[in-house]
């Protein structure tokens, strides 16, 4: 095992995630949405006059829409309150946009990320690293190597700046218009902070890129963009990670992120959410792929007290590929209601989907899915597998898969599974000197393990150790 | 018109009231569930004009009820009259009259019927209840009751008798009461024409020990919402449900199948089949759903689909509900064509194309036939595909 693992896997990650630092900002937004709030933050931010539109466009879809309340099952939303949310927290750095150095950081924001790992993580094992706190991004690093082939990988606000062409034509138009959602519609109108991602035809980016999101603030939400547009045969793999300190009132964090994979373009987008459980965690990720291009999903929800979370893909030309991986954990309060969302919309596109679940102490878990193979769309696969554990009586573990074919040759394979950790696996691993912690551990680990080997290694560990933190003790 | 219906049969006041208060009740009921996701909505019951094919004085039907002599096979309105406690127990036991706008509307409208009743201890075969449809709107309602330790084999088939002008509507509402450690097979098939729209909720209680199972068999209709639930009620009840389908044309048929395991050591398994070809469009969900106290539960579901046709659509959503980690549950769902190495192999062993595909969905239909225990309804199922298949164009 090499020494950064033997480093994260001593940490005590529960310290690690649960600090809190004293709330110092140098703006900070009323509570509430109104134009007012809007205008305030696009001339905080001094953005161009297009971007306010837009916001302004999207607000008027957020006051039209109604609240989702029809969904079959779905988590409690009726506590998110608009009104009591902070929408924007501008932290006190001198340096808008990212400092490039670590140490121009002030202290307690560096702190923070060191304690999260951020650094070492950036030198170990990344070709650049974005950290944001509360609404905007406060670091942001790209290796030099990558600049100079043309990589740009900057703080969204920045981009709207310095890339307003192709913000322009990207931003909220193609892949998750204000429209969509009313959840899209309030992150159209009050984003904040965010990364832009821009990979030009034919570079791949061995190392990964990660974007490190902190709330700090009680009642604060955050609404980070993320725009990553892959060129043609270009190839990046994009890490996001999301923590928050628990306070007694709810936080909100309603990220939107699009994805732009060119012909023959591959992108991998990881999350790890392990956000404080009295967060609400509602995001609208899709990408639009272009012909034998593969987009894939890889998330992890650990935290939050409500995740909706359905990344979606849409298979726009033949040959498009995608591929989901998605582990929810679900402990006591938590109700994590995560899926996939596949439109096979040309010839020749294939899909697979893989869900695993675990529910104990009251938690919620449910895949909800949506898999549609439009008229015309010859020759398209998709193979969709779920698997649920639970732990005990007091959970819930709910599969709600929607398939929608209009073509005849293709070929739809769904199936799930439901189950409980085997008494006889259990006893098999005690005989061999287990005790009944371990085992189930054990047994959690291998159930998830598919999932764990996508993942680079540091974050594998890293979920690794989150759920073992989840069932220490509680285990009966 | 209700007060009409009621007292030309000389129905008893509770019947009359049950009819009224479903009838009041009708404005605040919601049509049944469908599915929608973003942008669709795979069923738009409300969209269409009930008043306008509904005539309820006009109803008639012929009606064939055979059955052992050992149990009672009675028209609903001879029922009334022989079994005045057990109708007035039984209706509405299992269906709640005001479960939605169709149920009630079922309830206050309904002038045709059967009651089968199977007491304890005694074993009956090959109940046959066969109803032609002779007018623009038919309502009925089946209750079978099967008293402890005995058993039933039941079809129950709907077809269009006389010519009417228009569309159509046919209501079929079935409750299924198994008693303790009693054995129900209760079997339908549907094959209206195809101008009729048809609305049936086939719904059984399983008692400790009892098996209750359904099969659900649509080929005819110009749309169909059909639902087959069983409550599985008493400590190790079983229920096997099982659907068959052939859409043809542009008939729509939108299936659900859906068990409540509400017991401990209780088991299900759902199978369904189906075949879709022209623009014929088929949405099936799929419920397993695991109460808190369902211990030792075991579940499972398949359905597959074969779409014959390029036009065709194809929808399901198979849904697990789990609140009791005790479960062994697992559910599957398959849409695809006919498997072309399959094919391939009827076709180097020198059977002609066409010929070798009509066998294989011939064979694909074989797991869902062979639980049929009725023979009338495995053949009636049986010649239909054959009929079907052999009309395609080559």
């Amino acid at each position: 095992m090499s020494s950064d693992q033997d480093q994260l896997k001593e940490t005590d990650t529960e310290a690690r995630f649960e600090f809190k630092k004293a709330e110092k900002s140098a703006f900070k937004s009323e509570k509430g949405l109104t134009e007012e709030t809007i205008r305030v933050i696009s001339e905080d931010k001094d953005e161009p006059e297009w971007m306010f539109e837009r916001r302004q466009r999207a607000l008027r879809h957020f006051q039209q829409m109604p609240m989702p309340t029809d969904w079959p099952g779905q988590p409690d939303l009726s506590e998110v309150d608009i009104e009591e949310i902070v929408p924007y927290i501008r932290p006190d750095i001198e340096t808008r946009g990212g400092a490039e150095n670590w140490e121009d950081l002030p202290e307690e924001i560096r702190d923070t990320f060191d304690k999260l790992g951020i650094p070492e993580a950036e030198r170990n094992a990344l070709s650049g690293v974005g950290a944001q706190y509360e609404s905007e991004i406060v670091y942001q690093n790209m290796q030099e190597q990558w600049e100079q082939k043309g990589v740009v990988f900057m703080d969204m606000d920045k981009a709207v700046r310095e890339h307003p062409e192709l913000v322009k034509e990207y931003f909220m138009t193609k892949a998750v218009p204000p429209s969509d959602n009313k959840f899209a519609a309030l992150h159209g109108a009050i984003w904040s902070g965010g990364s832009f991602v821009y990979v030009p035809e034919g570079v791949t980016v061995e190392m990964p890129i990660q974007a490190y999101f902190r709330m700090n603030s009680e009642g604060m939400g955050q609404f980070e963009h993320t725009l990553i547009i892959a060129e043609e045969n270009s190839e990046v793999h994009y890490i996001e990670g999301c923590s928050a300190p628990k306070y007694s009132q709810f936080n909100l964090h309603s990220g939107g992120v699009e994805v732009f994979v060119k012909d023959g373009a591959h992108v991998q987008y990881s999350t790890v959410q392990n956000w404080s459980k009295n967060t609400y965690n509602l995001n609208t990720k899709r990408a639009i792929v272009g012909r034998d291009g593969t987009m894939e999903w890889v998330s992890g929800s650990m935290g939050s007290k409500a995740t909706m979370l359905y990344p979606s893909s849409i298979l726009k030309a033949p040959g498009a590929t995608d591929n989901h991986i998605t582990i929810a954990f679900a402990g006591e309060g938590q109700n994590i209601d995560t899926g996939a969302k596949v439109y096979h919309n040309a010839p020749n596109t294939k899909s697979t989907i893989e869900s695993k679940s675990i529910s104990k102490d009251g938690g919620r878990t449910n895949y909800r899915g949506l898999v549609h193979i439009a008229d015309g769309a010859e020759n398209s696969s998709t193979a969709v597998e779920c698997d649920a554990l639970m732990f005990d009586n007091e959970s819930t573990s709910d599969t709600m898969p929607y398939m929608e074919i209009q073509e005849s040759k293709v070929d739809v394979a769904h199936e799930a599974t439901v189950g409980k950790i085997g008494d006889e696996d259990i006893f098999y691993l005690q005989s061999r000197g287990l005790d009944d912690d371990d085992a189930k551990q054990m047994i959690v680990a291998g159930f998830i393990e598919p999932i764990t080997e996508e993942l680079p290694i540091e974050y594998a560990v890293e979920l690794n150790r989150l759920i073992e933190l989840e069932m220490e003790g509680s285990l009966g | 018109m209700v007060r009409e219906i009621s007292e030309a049969r000389d129905e008893p006041a509770w019947l009359l009231e049950t009819r009224l208060d479903a009838l009041e009740a009708l404005d605040e009921l919601p049509f049944p569930a469908v599915i929608n996701t973003p942008g669709r909505r795979w069923t738009n019951l409300a969209e269409l004009e009930f008043e306008s094919f509904v005539d309820p004085l006009t109803q008639s039907d012929e009606k064939d009820h055979i059955g052992p002599d050992s149990i009672e096979v009675l028209p609903f309105s001879e029922a009334l009259e022989s079994h005045p406690e057990l109708v007035e127990s039984a209706f509405g036991s299992v269906v709640d009259p005001q479960t939605n706008y169709l149920t009630a509307l079922s309830a206050a409208l309904f002038t045709s019927g059967t009651l089968v009743y199977v007491p304890d201890g005694v074993d009956a075969e090959d109940v046959k209840i066969r109803t032609r449809m002779n007018s623009r709107s038919l309502f009925n309602y089946t209750l079978v009751v099967t008293g402890t330790s005995s058993s039933v084999t039941i079809l129950e088939s709907q077809e269009t008798g006389a010519d009417v002008e228009g569309a159509r509507y046919y209501s079929g509402i079935t409750e299924i009461d198994a008693g303790e450690n009693s054995y129900v097979q209760y079997g339908s098939m549907q094959d209206l024409d195809q101008e009729t729209y048809n609305y049936q909720l086939k719904e059984g209680v399983a008692d400790t020990y009892a098996s209750c199972n359904i099969i659900d068999a649509n080929v005819g209709s110009r749309l169909t919402k059909t639902s087959v639930e069983v409550n599985l009620e008493g400590d190790s009840s079983e229920s096997k449900l099982v659907g068959a389908f052939y859409g043809y044309d542009d008939q729509h048929f939108d299936i659900d199948s859906r068990v409540w395991h509400r017991a401990e050591h209780t088991t299900a398994d759902l199978v369904t089949r189906g075949v879709i070809d022209d623009d014929a469009r088929s949405v099936y969900e799929g419920v397993q759903d695991v109460g808190g106290d369902a211990w030792d539960t075991s579940s499972y579901q398949r359905e597959n689909t074969l779409m014959l046709s390029d036009e065709s659509e194809a929808d399901a959503s198979p849904k697990l509900i789990i609140n009791n980690h005790d479960t062994e549950a697992s559910h599957s769902a398959t849409v695809g064509q006919v498997d072309a190495q399959e094919l391939f192999y009827m076709k180097s062993r020198g059977i002609p194309e066409q010929v070798g595909k009509n066998m294989l969905v011939e064979g694909f239909y074989v797991p869902v036939i062979e639980e049929i225990e009725v023979e009338e309804l495995r053949d009636d199922l049986q010649e239909i595909i054959q009929s079907r298949l052999m009309a395609r164009e080559v």
